[in-house]
């Protein structure tokens, strides 16, 4: 059993990258790692110009609050806080809240009319999309997603793609977990493991064609 | 954010913590109702023992007994001279006094023994003495006596009968105003004005002793006979110690009964509310595990859950307080007889005591310190 073993991959500042491969293989062990839930064996993850790898339990909570937006497959929203509220979150986390600024993100993602819903109170597209601005708000130099659209249907799927799509053309650096080649082409690369070993990084042919 | 986040929690967790909260609500109600009795109690108490009677005697020392008119009596004291003494004594703690005068006079040609008193204090000094007729309310009517059970049915007299007094020579009356139930030697003597008396006995000015009823604790009585006895060194000043250490005793068990269950409640409230800390602990995990992927870290986040908690605490106790104060004024009134007044320094005792038992009962949520957020997000 090994999550990953000897990989080595470089990402550049803007990119969209797709890390592909079958379940087990390790993808979400590397989301992780990048960005600090795990910390790897051995090794180096360099973010930004920092060794995760050697940050203490401290440095990783800020490195996550500073450099990191997180987007979940299962969308991760605290459940008794609105939508605005679940932004805001990540806003204390970081530093000081700023409600205007998380209702500007909430309506960025089409969700200005859902500020004050609870997660039960919206669909899974639209936790997905309160997970995406949560991810943003704080201005992270990296935004992973592993499997962002794993649980939604076609039409949130759209939505959910679309706004990637906008966030990596403003120049946001992505690294998306997903299962589904026709998600991967839209990055600019598709990384692919298996069992623990990459195996394949190659730019997509078809990211012309939807950017 | 942060206080919108506590209050955020509390109102959406408000059905998990119902048992929590009916432990704290109720644990402060009983503290804060025990708390207001052993505050209170000592002064109901000593009320209490005050209608038992005087626990201060003031009599001359044992000695020779005085001859008057060719009949024994004890000794006796200068009216004037021990009555100035206690004058000089704070009197605040004095809650009655009267000084007494004995002899056996002939009523109906039937020997009875005779106080001479302020009948005024009578009520103060022996509270528990059952009255057919009514108290004599100034010590300046001499016309009035009050008759003891017993010698009103040996005497055949009734409330507003005239009895003649004899001793020696002399005479002097009175009507009843009351007829006394003391179940006591009292049920067989008849109470006269002391003026009266002293007139009827020939010793004017003359007492055989003070009955005094000090309130306070078994110290401040002690502390007050001894001031009593460096006042009057040449009499003998007792303090009537069955009474005193009763009360002291009393209220030292009393106070240890309510600090023990005081004790009880607090862990037992602890227990309750770690009961429902470790289920909410084992639930909040995916929300911790969360909050530490965006970057929260554990102090923060336990900080969240503490502040819900001690507001839970601080809320609980604080209505506990109240319907423990109503409780407490209920026990009195059912109790002693009258409402124990709400001392507001158990308002923040029970408060706080309720946050410390919260905050204690929520030691499950130090293990969410240990939450991996991967482990958590991957749904393990």
């Amino acid at each position: 059993m090994r999550a990953l073993d000897g990989v080595s991959f470089r990402v550049n500042a803007g990119e969209w990258i797709a890390i592909m491969g079958p379940s087990g293989s390790g993808k979400t062990t590397l989301i992780n790692i990048l960005g600090g839930l795990d910390t790897p064996t051995a090794g180096q993850a360099i973010v930004d110009g920092t060794d995760v790898a050697r940050l203490d339990e401290a440095g990783l909570t800020r490195f996550r609050a500073e450099k990191i937006g997180f987007i979940f497959q299962q969308f991760h929203l605290v459940p008794y806080l609105t939508a605005v509220e679940n932004v805001m979150l990540a806003q204390y986390f970081h530093s000081t809240t700023d409600e205007k600024e998380a209702q500007l993100a909430l309506e960025r993602v089409g969700l200005g009319d859902r500020l004050e819903h609870l997660p039960t109170q919206l669909s899974g597209g639209e936790q997905q999309r309160v997970a995406v601005a949560r991810a943003l708000i704080n201005h992270p130099k990296l935004i992973l997603a592993d499997e962002p659209t794993g649980n939604l249907d076609e039409a949130n799927e759209e939505i959910v793609l679309s706004l990637l799509r906008e966030l990596h053309s403003e120049g946001h650096t992505i690294l998306m977990v997903t299962h589904a080649p026709s998600i991967g082409r839209l990055a600019d690369r598709r990384i692919e493991f298996a069992h623990g070993h990459l195996v394949q990084a190659a730019a997509s042919s078809l990211k012309p064609e939807l950017a | 954010m942060f206080w919108r986040l506590v209050f955020q929690l509390l109102r959406r967790s408000r059905g998990r913590f119902a048992v929590a909260i009916f432990a704290i609500v109720s644990g402060a109600t009983v503290i804060s109702a025990l708390l207001n009795l052993d505050l209170g109690v000592q002064n109901k108490l000593t009320q209490e023992f005050r209608t038992l009677g005087a626990n201060i005697v003031i009599s001359p020392a044992t000695g020779a007994p005085a001859q008057i008119g060719g009949a024994a009596v004890p000794s006796l004291m200068p009216e004037r001279e021990v009555l100035t003494a206690l004058q000089q004594l704070p009197s605040a703690q004095v809650s009655a006094a009267a000084p007494y005068l004995y002899i056996v006079a002939r009523a109906q040609n039937v020997p009875v023994v005779v106080a001479g008193t302020w009948l005024d204090q009578a009520q103060k000094l022996d509270a528990t003495w059952k009255l057919e007729g009514n108290w004599i309310a100034s010590r300046a009517d001499d016309s009035l006596c009050l008759v003891g059970r017993n010698v009103a049915r040996r005497l055949h007299l009734a409330v507003g009968n005239p009895l003649e007094l004899h001793y020696l020579d002399r005479s002097a009356q009175c009507s009843v105003a009351g007829i006394v139930d003391a179940g006591g030697t009292e049920d067989n003597q008849i109470f006269a004005d002391l003026r009266a008396v002293q007139s009827l006995a020939d010793l004017p000015g003359q007492i055989g002793v003070v009955q005094l009823s000090v309130t306070g604790t078994t110290q401040v009585i002690a502390d007050y006979a001894a001031r009593l006895t460096s006042a009057l060194p040449q009499y003998q000043v007792r303090p009537i110690r069955q009474v005193a250490e009763a009360e002291g005793a009393l209220l030292g068990r009393i106070r240890l009964l309510i600090v023990s269950m005081v004790l009880l409640i607090l862990i037992l409230t602890a227990l309750c509310v770690l009961g429902t800390m470790a289920a909410l602990a084992m639930e909040r995990r995916k929300q911790v595990g969360l909050m530490k992927s965006l970057g929260g870290s554990i102090s923060r986040i336990v900080g969240i859950f503490l502040a819900e908690v001690g507001v839970l605490g601080a809320a609980g106790g604080l209505l506990g307080a109240i319907l423990g104060t109503g409780l407490s004024y209920w026990i009195g009134l059912r109790v002693f007889g009258t409402a124990i007044a709400p001392r507001w320094e158990v308002f923040p005792v029970t408060i706080a005591l309720m946050i410390l038992v919260t905050l204690t009962g929520a030691i499950p949520l130090r293990l969410l310190g240990n939450v991996k957020p991967a482990d958590i997000l991957r749904g393990e």
